[in-house]
């Protein structure tokens, strides 16, 4: 055993400074921020994917329990649903990305 | 004169190996122009990332930077979505991203077969990220990643949700790997489109012959996009990547 045991608050203030550098090694990308066209297709992807999943899921839920064509109207709709839930959590995200860019592209500014 | 559009989409043994390769149970295993270009990307894109890093120099020589760069985007893009804890994605996101990359980018080439066209190769992808994800939300949090469906809310609301969330969840490797397949497809479609045109109308005499410059104009234009498309579609896979795992690792922390 060493004289000095390494105590946990040092291991973690350890490991944060080497969180800090690693950090430090990334810059985040800039000039990030998602075109028209990407939006376009993510948001059409994102709605179709999730109606299609879920009529697919209804479909095979009424081959198991004979009920055609009932659940798959209901998760059809279900699906609809997703989709907006999916659209609008896409919608956050892309504002997110476009408010960093922005902020990034501001920074480099203030550095000119 | 016809030319069909789809018809570089076609998977199909190469000229120089008609023959099955094996067989699996009754079924034959082609070498295919698909599985050719597969290996040309995935040897080019080794050799390319070997080679370049392999002396590394303190001032790095040009494509010994473009190596540093990749590595640096890939890595800034892993940081800004799911923090330090990410690193540990660092090789998967890197390799769908370089693989991808370089597909897309071999697909430009006139004679090229574009691998990441085809669904089973992006549903795949798509595959290893959800499992990937699925994997490390179970052994991280336990059952307890099941809560990724659950928001809070009372009770006759919760329960709809609860669905709705499964289905969203359910729907992301179609969509994400439909996203990739549709806009490669849609691109190297309206190419095909565009130069049908142009020798349509070149072949048809007189003022048509002139008009045909319009479209040649239109594909140089398109191309530069494709170009564009090959990179972005290559980032959104990969950030997207990111994200889903990233919700594995820390469940709804980050919202």
């Amino acid at each position: 055993m060493s004289e000095h045991a390494p105590e946990p608050d040092d291991l973690r203030a350890l490991g944060d400074r080497i969180d800090a550098l690693k950090r430090h090694e990334f810059p985040p990308p800039k000039k990030n921020a998602p075109t028209s066209g990407e939006v376009a297709i993510r948001f059409a992807t994102e709605l179709v994917s999730a109606v299609i999943v879920g009529a697919a899921i209804g479909w095979g839920l009424d081959w198991v329990f004979k009920t055609r064509p009932i659940l798959t109207i209901v998760f059809f709709m279900l699906g609809a649903g997703a989709g907006i839930v999916n659209v609008n959590r896409a919608s956050r995200e892309i504002t997110e990305r476009t408010a960093a860019a922005a902020r990034a592209a501001e920074e480099e500014d203030k550095e000119r | 004169m016809a030319i069909n559009p789809m018809e570089q989409f076609e998977v199909k043994p190469v000229s120089w190996a008609q023959a099955p390769l094996f067989h699996i149970g009754h079924y034959p295993i082609y070498f295919t122009n698909q599985a050719l270009w597969m290996i040309v990307v995935v040897v080019s894109l080794s050799l390319f990332l070997i080679l370049s890093v392999n002396k590394g120099r303190v001032v790095p020589t040009r494509a010994q930077s473009l190596a540093e760069l990749s590595y640096e985007f890939v890595g800034g893009m892993i940081d800004m979505t799911s923090g330090p804890a990410g690193f540990r994605f660092f090789p998967l996101i890197f390799t769908i991203f370089m693989f991808i990359l370089f597909c897309n980018g071999f697909g430009l080439l006139p004679i090229a077969f574009t691998v990441t066209s085809q669904i089973a190769i992006t549903f795949f992808l798509t595959a290893v990220v959800i499992l990937t994800a699925i994997v490390t939300g179970f052994v991280r949090h336990g059952f307890g990643f099941l809560k990724l469906f659950v928001i809070k809310a009372p009770l006759l609301i919760m329960l709809p949700m609860v669905l709705l969330e499964f289905i969203s969840f359910c729907a992301r490797p179609l969509s994400l790997s439909m996203r990739l397949f549709a806009n490669m497809l849609a691109g190297h479609t309206m190419l095909k489109v565009m130069a049908g045109f142009v020798i349509t109308l070149g072949s048809a005499g007189g003022a048509y012959t002139l008009l045909a410059a319009a479209p040649e104009v239109l594909i140089v234009g398109l191309t530069a996009l494709e170009f564009l498309v090959a990179f972005l579609q290559a980032y959104v896979f990969a950030i997207l990547s990111c994200i889903y795992l990233s919700e594995a690792l820390h469940l709804h922390d980050n919202h």
